[in-house]
């Protein structure tokens, strides 16, 4: 059966950048007194451009899309045909209620993959309607684009597109990211994850005989890290664990049945949840009480931040107390290929500097199995 | 009479899962030899050049290789009777662990039945818990399988990257008690070397063991094709020297060669060599003959590089992107996976055996006909195959 791919585009992401605004949230009219230009429109077309160009036969394709310039003009534009509209706005401006209304009715369909164009904003809008549902693809036509369903630049997310067609690339975790816009236009940068949504992956590869491989599910790589990590608590039977947030810890966490929160950190001693959600002040507690902490983190967000954006409950005291050679850092090969170096930027300069000195980090990446990977760090 | 109610189908998934293959175009089309692996073989009905073949100093046709099987065949017998340990050795293997040493020049040596059984069979008993096993990205599959049944940590560094194993060694130097650093000798995608004797001088300063699998070193590098430790000048400073009498020497079987500690080690722990029958003596008979021919012939190995180096240029002179190879595996690269696929299809067509290594066991970018040098190919074959790389190559617009 031919694939059916939803199409959305957020015709106002993307403006406040152009007028200096870091965003678009809320100030779309602020933005258009200051004179700014639709961009996302001709991001769209400009993918669709290069998809039509590399693809053999892109009208195999059926599209599921919007009136006007939420999908339907840009697809008229280059020529495609074989579309669906299901959903038009009711104004000529354009807002997030249209985002989300489109995304719901979206859900009726049987849609292999839904590609949007827009920013952090528009995948927040669309993953709180769609979720894990449907995995995403996004187009970057915002101002900030640290969501992990963004293909780097157009052509970028036109070439994953065609592999994912052409089943060279697969399905997998890709975080969502929010950022304060508040905080941020005023110089300050508080990245969190906001869910982790399905996206599309470049698939892990094993080798099953001479010159024979086979893709690996991320499901399995994440199995082979939950298995690691089961070693390693029966290995320390007496330490405390910290599972910090994001996708690949929570499916740890899963497969060992413990109740984690996705978004926050849980305190575990001998496989018992002794803190949930904890904050700073209740870490440091923790740390009284457990004098021998492991904590478990994986880098999230597009940047490979595994400290200092996401996690500030793991302050500097914090990591100071438990000693930086008891993180364990995981990430699937998969994420790794898209954030080869990882991030630290704890705001103390002499714990930053600890990690620059050791300039690499072991990554665990599949039972009992680890590389190495670049670290930097903010200030050095 | 009863009916019986069948629970489930219990072979069902074999056709299923062999289907599900053929259907993505997974599954292996075995080719038939009807020739012997020779340098012109007949495959598949059709006289070819052999191009995919590891028989590199066509050793496998040797007269003297013939005569020594069949003399030990006539000696000893078809089969061994058992296994190593129990009633199967037989004077002649422990001749050929005897010459193989000598021609390693280490203090001793050991024969397995096959190269896959002595990496699966010997890794997981040197290194278990509380050990790690540190290993190039881009090492053999029977490598990975080797390491998989350890309990000991893995770690991977960059493929022949130093900084990125002396960064390994630093970190695990303070975490476990044994370190084994496993690497290819000859990487067989690439063609390329591992740096083995930087890899020895590291792994003495951090306390590691050295394995090195030269499967496509042996009998094709250093002086008479004696191997990596021979071609770094490091002879018995390797830890374990594994390789295989299944290429260059044109016969069947594994080796490692190293310490007396070493082999007493090794075949008393490894479960493949304790528990697979030993090999036929007319196998032991080629392989002693092998021995000889190498150490009495060297016109052989010369003949290999002399036919490699011509092959290498004249290739590069056409055009074609040979990469880094510095051994007679040459790949020459093409890019798309599919312009591979078909350029080997032609080649074959045209009489020239090479198979195409596409996606995913290279990068998607990188796929490429992997040619293997052979010393009994004439300057006349070799004229012949790179006139059809010639034509087919401006056929397909790959130069």
């Amino acid at each position: 059966m031919n694939k059916q791919i939803g199409f959305i585009v957020n015709p106002i992401a993307g403006m406040g950048g152009r007028v200096g605004l870091k965003g678009t949230d809320g100030v779309v009219k602020k933005a258009v007194t200051l004179g700014a230009k639709p961009v996302a429109p001709q991001k769209a077309e400009e993918m669709l451009r290069e998809f039509c160009a590399i693809s053999t036969s892109p009208c195999d394709l059926h599209w599921i899309t919007c009136g006007g310039d939420m999908g339907d003009n840009e697809l008229e534009a280059v020529g495609i045909k074989n579309k669906q509209i299901i959903y038009s706005p009711a104004e000529n401006t354009t807002s997030a209620d249209d985002t989300r209304s489109a995304s719901k009715i979206l859900l009726e369909y049987p849609i292999d993959l839904l590609v949007f164009c827009g920013g952090d904003g528009t995948t927040r809008d669309i993953f709180t309607i769609v979720d894990r549902k449907i995995p995403l693809l996004g187009i970057p036509a915002g101002v900030k684009m640290h969501s992990g369903v963004f293909g780097i630049n157009t052509s970028a997310t036109a070439k994953m597109l065609y592999e994912f067609i052409n089943k060279r690339l697969t399905i997998g975790d890709a975080e969502i990211m929010d950022l304060d816009e508040e905080l941020y236009r005023r110089g300050e940068w508080k990245v969190r994850l906001f869910g982790v949504a399905r996206g599309i992956v470049e698939p892990t590869y094993i080798q099953v005989g001479k010159a024979c491989f086979e893709s690996v599910s991320d499901d399995e790589v994440k199995d082979e890290i939950a298995e690691h990590i089961n070693d390693e608590m029966e290995k320390y039977p007496d330490w405390l664990f910290l599972f910090c947030a994001g996708g690949t810890i929570d499916y740890v966490a899963k497969k060992l049945n413990i109740r984690h929160t996705l978004l926050g950190i849980d305190a575990i001693y001998q496989r018992q949840l002794v803190g949930k959600d904890v904050n700073e002040e209740q870490i440091l507690m923790l740390l009284e009480k457990y004098p021998k902490t492991k904590i478990l983190i994986s880098p999230i967000g597009a940047q490979g931040f595994i400290l200092g954006r996401g996690n500030l409950q793991l302050s500097p005291p914090v990591i100071n107390k438990i000693g930086i050679d008891n993180i364990i850092v995981v990430a699937t090969p998969s994420k790794l290929m898209h954030t080869p170096i990882l991030r630290v930027d704890t705001g103390d300069k002499k714990l930053d500097h600890l990690f620059a000195t050791q300039g690499y980090l072991m990554v665990v990446i599949g039972y009992r199995l680890s590389r190495v990977v670049k670290l930097q760090t903010n200030s050095f | 009479m009863m009916t019986q109610i069948i629970k489930r189908n219990a072979n069902k998934f074999l056709k299923d899962e062999y289907d599900d293959l053929v259907k993505n175009h997974l599954e292996w089309n075995i080719r038939i030899l009807e020739s012997g692996s020779k340098p012109h073989s007949i495959v598949n009905g059709k006289e070819v050049i052999m191009m995919s073949s590891n028989n590199y100093l066509n050793l496998s046709n040797h007269p003297r290789l013939i005569k020594g099987a069949i003399e030990a065949a006539k000696k000893y017998g078809a089969g061994s009777g058992s296994v190593r340990a129990i009633a199967g050795t037989l004077q002649i293997h422990t001749e050929v662990e005897k010459r193989l040493a000598k021609f390693k020049r280490t203090e001793s040596a050991l024969i397995y039945q096959t190269g896959f059984a002595a990496n699966s069979g010997l890794i997981p008993q040197l290194v278990g818990e509380g050990d790690i096993v540190i290993s190039d990205e881009l090492n053999h599959g029977s490598i990975i399988d080797g390491v998989r049944l350890t309990k000991a940590d893995r770690a991977i560094f960059k493929h022949r990257d130093m900084s990125d194993l002396e960064r390994v060694l630093k970190d695990s130097d303070k975490k476990y008690r044994r370190i084994l650093i496993i690497t290819d000798g000859v990487f067989s995608m690439d063609g390329d070397i591992a740096p083995a004797d930087k890899i020895v001088k590291l792994a003495n300063e951090f306390g590691a063991m050295t394995y090195v699998d030269d499967a496509h070193g042996e009998g094709v590098i250093g002086e008479d094709g004696r191997g990596i430790g021979a071609h770094f000048h490091i002879e018995g400073k390797i830890d374990v020297e594994m390789g295989t009498f299944s290429k260059a020497f044109g016969v069947v079987g594994g080796l490692i060669a190293g310490s007396q500690d070493l082999v007493n080690f090794a075949y008393n722990k490894s479960r493949t060599w304790l528990l697979s029958g030993s090999h036929p003596p007319a196998i032991s008979g080629a392989q002693l003959a092998a021995i000889d021919v190498l150490e009495t012939e060297p016109e052989h190995v010369k003949r290999l590089w002399d036919n490699t180096k011509y092959f290498k240029k004249e290739l590069n002179s056409l055009g074609f992107n040979t990469g880094n190879s510095e051994t007679p595996i040459t790949p020459v690269i093409i890019g798309d996976s599919g312009k591979a696929k078909e350029l080997s299809n032609r080649l074959f067509d045209e009489g020239v055996f090479a198979l195409p290594i596409v996606f995913p066991m290279v990068a998607r970018d990188k796929a490429r006909i992997r040619t293997m040098m052979n010393a009994g190919l004439t300057k006349k074959d070799l004229d012949f195959a790179l006139d059809k790389f010639e034509k087919l190559g401006k056929q397909l617009s790959i130069i």
